[in-house]
C-alpha cells in the first residue's frame, strides 16, 4: 500500500533521514518538527502512518499520541532515543502502534513501517474526524476548541473533557460513575455532585436554554447522553 | 452586607461547639474532600442548607467546580439543579460576599424553584482561591448572623485551599528538583547525547548499505559527510567526557609555557574566522605585550567552547573579544549579542552537565563544556565568570595572573 507518511522530530538530520528512505518506497512525505504541529497536521492533511519523536519543543510526542488519538486511530509509530521499558509501555498505552529505538537502521525502520500500515489496511478503514458537529455546536478535535453558533466557548480542561466523553459516545447514555471514572479518575467514582456541577456549567456554555437541554440531555436514573441528530 | 455584623455576632453554645469542632477537623483532616466533607457535616445541624459548591480559580482566572453536595430537597434533579454559577462569578468578580434570590416558574409547588444562592469569596492574605456557594430551596433567606457564620466556614475552607495548594507546589518543587538532579545523572546525559550521533551515524550507513534502492552521487556524498560530521562530534564528546573526568580527579596534564596574549588571540581570532566562515569577530587589543604562564592547547580549548557556545546560542551575533589588564592579572573578555542567559541560570552554566532547560530542546551540547572551561582556568590559577543582559548579551570574563618580572628569569 502506497501512502503519504507524518514524520515528526526536532531534529532535521532525522527528518532527512527518515524522509530520504521513505521516499525510496514511493510513500509521500509530511514534516513537523514539533507535537503541536503535527497533532495539527494530523486534522488537515490525514496522513496514513505517523512516525513520531519524543523529546521534542512545546509538546512531547507522547503527549501528540494523546492527542491524536482524541480524533484518529492513524497508526503511530514512536521513534525514539528512550527505549527503557516504562517508556514503551507508556506510549503503547497511550495509543501508539509500535516503538522504534534510536539508533535504528533504515532497514529496520522500511520493515516496521510496512507491517503497522499492512496491519491497519486488514483492520479496515481508519476512523479519523477533526471536525464534530452537533447541532449549533462545532468542535474543533485537533485544536481543542469549542464553538457555539460560530463563536467561541472557553470551557476548562476537565469540562473538555467531559464533552470530548459525549462527541466520542453519541447516542450512547453514559452513566455517572463511567464518567466520572474517565474524566476525574477512579477515585471520583462516587463523587456525584461534581459530575452534576459540571454538566449543569457545560449546559450554561454550550445550551441555548439550559433548562431545555439539545446537547446533553439526563436520562433520569440511567445517566446523560448526546442524542444523535 | 455581611461584613458589618461581624463584631455583633453572638454564638450560641451549640455554634461555638460547632465552630471549634469545625476548627479541629480542618487542622487534622487528611485530604480536601475529607476535610470538606466533615464541615458539612459540622455545619449542617446548625445552619441549613440543601446544596454546597466549592468553585476553585483556575490559573487563567476561570473558575472549575472541584467539590459539591447535595443533602438536603432535590438531590434527584441532578445536573438540572441549581448550582450557583451566576452568584459564584460575581463574588468572585467583585470579592465581596453576594446574595441571590431566584424564583422560577412553580415555586408554589416545587420548592427547588425558589432558591436562595450564597457565594463567598475565598480570600487568603489578599490572595482570591475561588468561591463557597451554599444554596438553601424554598426559604428561609439566609440572617446576618448565618452570614457570618458561613463567612468563617470560608474561611477554613480558604486555609484547606491554601493548604492543598502548598502540598502541591511542594510535589512540584519536588519533581523539578528531581529532575534537576537528573542532569547530573551521568548514564541520562550519556544516553541522550552518545546516542544521538550514533542515531546518526547508524541510520545514515544503514540508508547507504541498503540493497534494494541505489543513492546518486551528490546524495552518497551528503550522506557520508553526516556520518563524517557526526563522527567528530561523537569524538569531541568522548573527549570532554574524558576531559572532564580527567579535571575532576585532577590528573589532566598541563603543559605551561610563557604565552604572549596578543599573539595567541590574534591567531586565535584568524582560526574562528576560518571556522565560521559567516561569524565576524572583533578583536580589541587595548593592552598590548601581556604575557601569562599557560598551556596554549588548553586555553585555546577555553576560547573554543566559549566561542561555540555563542555560535550555538546567539546564532547570527559578531563576538567581541578584548585584552586589557585589570589590578595585576589579564582579563579576556568575550562578548556575544544574543538573546543574553537568565539570572537564575547565569549562576549554575559552569556545573557539569547543566544545561539551559528552554534551549536543551532544540540545541545540542553536553553541559560539560563551560565545565571544563571553568576547571582550566582555574588549573592556571585563574578565573571567569559570565555577565548577562536578557535581549542584549553575554560576556565571558576571563582573568589570568600576569607573568611578573622573576617568572621570566625562571621561564
Amino acid at each position: 500500500m502506497i501512502g503519504s507518511i507524518l514524520i515528526v522530530d526536532d531534529e532535521p538530520r532525522y527528518l532527512r533521514l527518515m524522509e530520504a528512505n521513505l521516499i525510496t518506497e514511493g510513500y509521500r512525505v509530511l514534516k513537523a518538527t514539533n507535537g503541536q504541529e503535527a497533532v495539527h497536521m494530523v486534522g488537515d492533511k490525514h496522513p496514513d502512518l505517523v512516525l513520531l519523536d519524543v523529546m521534542m519543543p512545546v509538546l512531547d510526542g507522547f503527549a501528540a499520541c494523546q492527542r491524536i488519538r482524541e480524533f484518529s486511530t492513524v497508526p503511530i509509530i514512536i521513534v525514539t532515543a528512550r527505549g527503557n521499558e516504562n517508556d514503551r509501555v507508556r506510549g503503547l498505552d497511550l495509543g501508539a502502534d509500535d516503538y522504534i529505538v534510536k539508533p535504528f537502521s533504515a532497514t529496520e525502520l522500511l520493515a516496521r513501517v510496512r507491517a503497522v500500515l499492512r496491519r491497519a489496511q486488514n483492520i479496515g478503514s481508519s476512523f479519523q474526524q477533526t471536525i464534530f458537529n452537533h447541532a449549533n455546536l462545532r468542535i474543533d478535535f485537533a485544536r481543542a476548541e469549542v464553538f457555539k453558533d460560530d463563536r467561541i466557548v472557553y470551557l476548562s480542561a476537565t469540562e473538555y473533557r467531559l464533552l470530548l466523553q459525549f462527541a466520542h459516545n453519541v447516542g450512547s447514555v453514559l452513566t455517572s460513575e463511567q464518567l466520572l471514572v474517565d474524566v476525574w479518575g477512579t477515585e471520583y467514582r462516587e463523587d456525584k455532585e461534581i459530575l452534576w456541577v459540571s454538566i449543569s456549567r457545560l449546559r450554561q456554555k454550550l445550551e441555548t436554554d439550559a433548562k431545555n437541554p439539545q446537547h446533553i440531555v439526563t436520562r433520569s436514573g440511567l445517566g446523560y447522553t448526546m442524542p444523535p441528530l | 452586607m455581611a461584613d458589618q455584623n461581624n463584631g455583633a455576632v453572638q454564638l450560641q453554645p451549640q455554634e461555638l461547639d460547632a465552630v471549634y469542632t469545625l476548627s479541629q477537623a480542618v487542622a487534622s483532616a487528611i485530604s480536601t474532600e475529607a476535610a470538606l466533607d466533615k464541615i458539612v457535616k459540622i455545619a449542617r445541624p446548625i445552619f441549613i442548607f440543601d446544596n454546597i459548591v466549592l468553585y476553585e480559580k483556575l490559573p487563567e482566572n476561570g473558575l472549575d467546580p472541584t467539590y459539591a453536595r447535595a443533602i438536603g430537597r432535590g438531590r434527584f434533579r441532578e445536573a438540572d439543579l441549581a448550582w450557583g454559577e451566576v452568584v459564584a462569578n460575581e463574588a468572585f468578580q467583585n470579592g465581596r460576599t453576594t446574595t441571590r434570590f431566584e424564583e422560577l416558574d412553580g415555586g408554589s409547588t416545587d420548592r427547588t424553584n425558589i432558591r436562595h444562592f450564597l457565594g463567598l469569596p475565598l480570600r487568603l492574605a489578599g490572595q482570591s482561591k475561588g468561591v463557597l456557594v451554599f444554596i438553601r430551596f424554598g426559604g428561609p433567606v439566609f440572617t446576618p448572623d448565618q452570614i457570618s457564620l458561613a463567612e468563617f466556614i470560608a474561611l477554613h475552607v480558604a486555609q484547606i485551599l491554601e493548604r492543598k495548594q502548598l502540598v502541591n507546589q511542594i510535589a512540584n518543587l519536588e519533581a523539578k528538583r528531581r529532575l534537576d538532579s537528573l542532569q547530573d545523572d551521568f548514564i541520562a546525559m550519556i544516553s541522550h547525547e552518545l546516542l544521538t550521533p550514533l542515531g546518526f551515524i547508524k541510520g545514515y550507513a544503514t540508508t547507504l548499505l541498503r540493497e534494494d534502492t541505489s543513492w546518486d552521487e551528490s546524495t552518497r556524498r551528503e550522506f557520508l559527510s553526516i556520518i563524517d560530521e557526526e563522527s567528530d562530534r561523537l569524538r569531541n564528546l568522548i573527549d570532554n567526557l574524558l576531559d572532564s573526568s580527567r579535571l575532576q580527579a585532577g590528573t589532566l596534564q598541563m603543559a605551561f609555557q610563557t604565552v604572549r596574549l596578543d599573539t595567541f588571540l590574534k591567531e586565535l581570532s584568524l582560526r574562528v574566522r576560518s571556522m565560521h566562515e559567516d561569524l565576524r569577530v572583533d578583536l580589541e587589543l587595548r593592552t598590548p605585550g601581556l604575557q601569562v604562564s599557560a598551556d596554549p592547547t588548553r586555553l585555546t580549548q577555553v576560547f573554543e567552547n566559549i566561542i561555540s557556545n555563542a555560535t550555538k546560542y546567539a546564532p547570527g551575533s559578531a563576538i567581541k573579544l578584548i585584552l586589557d589588564k585589570k589590578n595585576l592579572q589579564a582579563r579576556i573578555s568575550v562578548q556575544d549579542y544574543g538573546p543574553g542567559i537568565a539570572s537564575e541560570h547565569l549562576d549554575r552554566i559552569f556545573q557539569r552537565f547543566y544545561r539551559v532547560q528552554q534551549s536543551s530542546t532544540s540545541v545540542r551540547g553536553s553541559g560539560l563544556g563551560l565545565y571544563i572551561t571553568r576547571k582550566i582556568i582555574q588549573a592556571h590559577d585563574g578565573e571567569i565568570d559570565a555577565q548577562s543582559h536578557l535581549g542584549l548579551g553575554t560576556t565571558f570574563q576571563i582573568y589570568l595572573p600576569l607573568l611578573q618580572k622573576s617568572d621570566f628569569s625562571q621561564s
